[in-house]
């Protein structure tokens, strides 16, 4: 597929660890209000990009999932971080502080000394 | 990890693909109800909630396939639909697909048989405890063939039986073996109730049972005081003889039985159990009784006579216990002078038991490799073909975008259908072959008769066929990914690609030629040999002569004068039986063993060595040996008149420099008899044609002809008697076996055999691989025939426009044929050139399978040339001819 699904999907799979271990199990569609809402819109996820997402992060049993009930008394599948999971997210947290702060200094600092 | 993770739980989601399914449509439905439900809460109405929460999430069928992509059912469900399509294009091309399933399922079918057989005889576990840490042991002597004065040179080793004595001696002092039993075979009449039957069994250290870790399945073992003069009366006997003399009833035990004395039964063996004197053979052997070592056999290094099994120690190899065994024996040869050059050595079992078949097999199976590998290179020279008849479909797919790998993914997908497809074929035609195989295997094939079809085989089967879609496959598969759309979508192209194929199909077709030349040289080479087998001179005519051996009990028979007469009583019956010409009687016919012994040549202290006979008058007459000095036997020459006997060539010249024996007087000892030499015979081959490497013939060894009658010079038993019938003589066993019975009725006849069976039993081995090579050969060169014509036709089709131009050009047919047979010619030179160096680099292999006949025999590379030379350019003319009756028009158009 194109680079740009890859690196989206890299980056979604972090936004998605990181939203089920804040916010703890979560069905589909919360997942995808919780990361809109935390992107101020910037991020409207569809179905098509979501649930892929989840199907891959599923097969790495980095989350599981779960038929249950919501608040409002709907069914529906809820995800929830599993120890590995947790693990991965550790470490995708500090790989991509440690490549965000190495590009905004690059950012910061444009091409000075050459 | 990862990858390996995500493959299993894709796998396992494949299987509950359809729940999988449902279950994400309940999930996006949820989503979407979830977002009907905000809207909702925003105010809007249920349908205007709906339509904008749809609008908002977008095509519902695309998220899903968006998400089934993500599992990864792609790759699966691709496999599938492309298998589906193979079978599809198969079934529309039927001509296609039955030439090749056959190709295959003979290829696939001929492996699958002798692989089933390699199974049975070389790898299946022996039916006893452990097998694998039983092994045999036996002793060696090297023979010195230093004269006297000469500086000793190295000596071939020759396997002999081995001595109690020793035995014990390795037994206590190796510790790599816990348990070495000694065993030898031994025959007897069973009579009393029911007819007289010859049984043939063993008789056995105690430990034998135990060693091979098997117990009687009723009754008891032996115990090792029952190895003792007084207190042997005890048997042991198969399950089939207690089912049938004894109706298989638990009272056995106990009960005795007449075996020339009287023995009390105290175990039966399991059905399965296999005697270990002849691998293999359940039925054969149906009594075991104690060995009794006697003060002479206990204490003699030289007697050697039983044979050896033991079961290594917990922790020991093979090689440590053999290593150990050699140092013991060096040590005792140091301690026992006597024991010369004789040394003890070991194997394990089932590598000693098919030592002798094991050459033939490994040939078998690679010459049956070869076979596949011919079937693969003709049926990928016509997936090639075929695959260009889709080039064009194939360059628009890439065109429009499919993917490189996914074509020839695809490519190779059909090659595995088809393989599939021939395999399950094979298997069919594999099965009956291995039960013709049985059918006609010789007796030194142990365990044969379990060669079938089971999970082992299968399996092979199924690895044979995956390697061999992968192998025919590879050339098609290329093919397609080769293809340039824009090439192959251009008119004309056609020309370009045919041409590929062509060379590539040349290229292959080299190969085949080269791989059918190997194996027809090892036919030929296989054929000669029974050629030269067959025309090997025996010195007797075996044809119409059926012999039958009549063990006399020594109990009942106990005189030689008993014997004698019983055999002359015999021998006067018989010749009143219609259909005999003559009879002959002697203690060891031709092709029925053999007696050596010392002698003293008058006038020389040292013992010579020579075969010993007591014949009757008329066994030179019954087996057509020609007298060639002197007189004949005479009935005459009885007890009483002075001790006479005839010699053979090879006696005269081994022991006289080739000097008249007659008037020569020997003696078997100093204090024996004289034997006057009153007339030379012919020599024979007594144990048959070839020698016991089987790839020689044998030798004439020295021979000395006793009078029957004269029952004083000889120690050995009379036991075989011979009939010379009219060619159409019937109901001779029948009358010999009356005839015996007639005499004593509790006497059982066994082997009644014509020689020329005997003959053939001592050559099926060599039959058996000869017919096996030649059907394979035969397999071949008819592939590589075909291959050659269906090249050479295809590149002519492909050429037919540019022959016709020829042809209304003015060329001649002639011309044109002349020019193909050119071309072929070119090709199958170039095969069958590397065939023959291929042939002669692996032809030792073969040394050992071979009679009379180097593996570098001329005549089996120049026939095999010549056949594939003349076979290949008669099938490209032929190919040609059939080019030059195209019609110019049509092929111009």
């Amino acid at each position: 597929m194109s680079e740009r699904t890859d690196v989206l999907q890299g980056t979604l799979a972090l936004m998605i660890l990181k939203t089920l271990q804040t916010m703890g199990p979560q069905h589909g569609y919360g997942i995808a209000r919780r990361i809109e809402q935390v992107s101020e819109g910037a991020l409207q996820l569809n179905q098509g990009t979501l649930y892929p997402a989840l199907v891959k992060l599923e097969q790495q049993r980095w989350i599981k999932a779960r038929w249950g009930t919501s608040d409002n008394n709907r069914k529906a599948k809820f995800y929830s971080l599993t120890p590995r999971g947790a693990q991965q997210l550790a470490a995708e947290e500090s790989k991509w502080s440690r490549v965000a702060s190495l590009v905004g200094r690059f950012l910061v600092e444009p091409a000075g000394e050459a | 990890m990862d990858a390996l993770r995500r493959f299993w739980a894709r796998m396992s989601e494949w299987r509950r693909q359809g729940s999988v399914e449902n279950d994400l449509s309940a999930e996006l439905q949820s989503h979407l109800d979830f977002l009907i439900e905000d809207h909702m809460r925003r105010g809007l109405s249920p349908a205007d909630a709906r339509r904008a929460a749809q609008m908002e999430l977008g095509g519902l069928e695309q998220a899903r396939a968006l998400t089934r992509d993500a599992r990864g059912f792609r790759l699966a469900d691709a496999l599938v639909s492309d298998a589906r399509l193979a079978v599809r294009h198969l079934r529309r091309t039927p001509g296609f697909t039955v030439a090749a399933l056959l190709i295959l399922a003979l290829g696939i079918g001929a492996n699958t048989a002798i692989f089933s057989v390699v199974d049975a005889v070389m790898l299946r576990p022996l039916p006893y405890a452990e097998p694998d840490r039983l092994v045999a042991v036996w002793e060696v002597m090297s023979e010195s063939l230093s004269a006297p004065g000469v500086a000793p040179q190295p000596a071939p080793e020759q396997r002999i039986a081995v001595a109690p004595a020793n035995l014990a001696d390795y037994a206590a002092r190796v510790r790599s073996l816990t348990s070495v039993a000694a065993y030898t075979p031994v025959g007897a009449n069973l009579t009393g109730a029911g007819p007289a039957e010859r049984l043939l069994g063993e008789h056995v250290t105690a430990n034998y049972f135990s060693t091979l870790g098997v117990s009687p399945a009723l009754g008891r073992a032996f115990s090792p005081d029952e190895n003792t003069a007084g207190r042997d009366r005890v048997a042991i006997i198969s399950h089939a003889l207690w089912q049938r003399r004894f109706a298989g009833t638990p009272d056995v035990i106990g009960k005795t039985m007449r075996l020339d004395e009287t023995y009390e039964i105290v175990g039966v063996m399991p059905a399965n159990f296999e005697a270990l004197s002849q691998p293999g053979a359940i039925e054969a052997f149906s009594i075991w009784l104690p060995i009794v070592f006697d003060a002479e056999s206990s204490s003699n290094r030289k007697g050697h006579i039983v044979q050896a099994v033991a079961r290594l120690a917990p922790t020991a190899t093979v090689a440590a216990a053999s290593q150990e065994l050699a140092a013991v024996s060096e040590a005792m040869a140091r301690e026992f002078p006597e024991l010369g050059t004789v040394r003890a050595a070991l194997a394990p079992l089932r590598a000693d038991q098919v030592s002798n078949v094991r050459t033939m097999l490994m040939v078998l199976l690679a010459a049956v490799g070869l076979v596949l590998l011919v079937a693969c290179v003709n049926v990928a020279g016509l997936l090639m073909v075929r695959a260009l008849s889709r080039r064009r479909e194939m360059a628009v797919r890439f065109a429009l975008g499919a993917s490189r790998n996914r074509v020839v993914l695809e490519q190779v997908v059909q090659s595995l259908v088809l393989a599939a497809a021939g395999g399950a074929a094979g298997v069919l035609l594999g099965w009956a072959t291995t039960r013709g195989l049985v059918a006609i295997a010789p007796a030194s094939l142990p365990h044969i008769q379990h060669a079938g079809l089971d999970g082992r085989v299968l399996a092979f089967t199924v690895i044979t066929v995956i390697i061999t879609g992968l192998v025919f496959g590879a050339w098609p598969a290329m093919q397609a990914a080769r293809i340039d759309p824009v090439d192959a979508l251009k008119d004309g192209d056609r020309s370009v690609a045919g041409a590929w194929v062509v060379r590539r199909r040349g290229a292959l077709l080299v190969g085949e030629v080269a791989l059918s030349a190997v194996l027809l040289v090892g036919a030929i080479l296989m054929i000669r040999s029974m050629m030269a087998l067959e025309r090997v001179d025996l010195g007797f005519n075996p044809d119409n002569v059926l012999a039958a051996t009549v063990a006399l009990p020594p109990t009942r028979y106990d005189t030689p004068e008993a014997r004698l007469k019983f055999f002359e009583s015999l021998e006067a019956r018989l010749r009143q039986a219609p259909g005999v010409v003559d009879v002959a009687f002697g203690n060891r016919l031709p092709l029925r063993g053999d007696w050596i012994s010392g002698m003293l040549i008058d006038g020389d202290p040292k013992y010579q060595q020579a075969g010993f006979q007591a014949v009757s008058p008329d066994y030179f007459k019954t087996f057509g040996i020609p007298l060639i000095g002197g007189r004949a036997l005479a009935a005459s020459d009885r007890h009483g008149s002075a001790g006479v006997a005839l010699v053979n060539a090879a006696f005269s010249r081994t022991f006289l420099g080739g000097a008249s024996p007659i008037g020569l007087v020997i003696r078997r000892g100093p204090a024996m008899p004289p034997i006057t030499v009153v007339g030379v015979v012919g020599d024979v081959r007594r144990t048959g044609r070839n020698d016991a490497t089987g790839t020689r013939a044998a030798e004439f060894t020295a021979q000395v002809y006793l009078p029957a009658a004269q029952t004083t010079l000889y120690p050995m038993h009379l036991r075989d008697v011979a009939v010379r019938v009219s060619p159409a003589a019937v109901g001779v066993p029948e009358a010999i076996r009356a005839a015996v019975t007639a005499l004593d009725p509790d006497q059982p006849v066994t082997t009644i055999r014509t020689l020329d069976a005997s003959l053939a039993i001592g050559a099926a081995q060599k039959r058996f691989q000869t017919f096996l090579f030649a059907l394979f050969a035969l397999v071949a060169f008819t592939l590589a025939v075909v291959g050659v014509y269906g090249v050479v036709a295809y590149g002519v089709s492909q050429r037919s426009a540019e022959i016709a131009l020829r042809l209304t050009l003015g060329a001649t047919k002639t011309g044109i044929v002349m020019n193909i047979i050119r071309r072929t010619a070119i090709m199958v030179v170039a095969g069958v050139a590397a065939g023959l160096v291929a042939a002669l680099l692996s032809s030792t292999l073969l040394t050992s399978l071979l009679f009379e006949i180097a593996p570098t025999d001329p005549a089996a590379y120049v026939i095999t040339a010549a056949g594939l030379l003349i076979a290949g350019v008669a099938a490209g003319g032929l190919a040609g001819l059939r080019a030059t009756k195209v019609n110019p028009i049509t092929a111009l158009k």
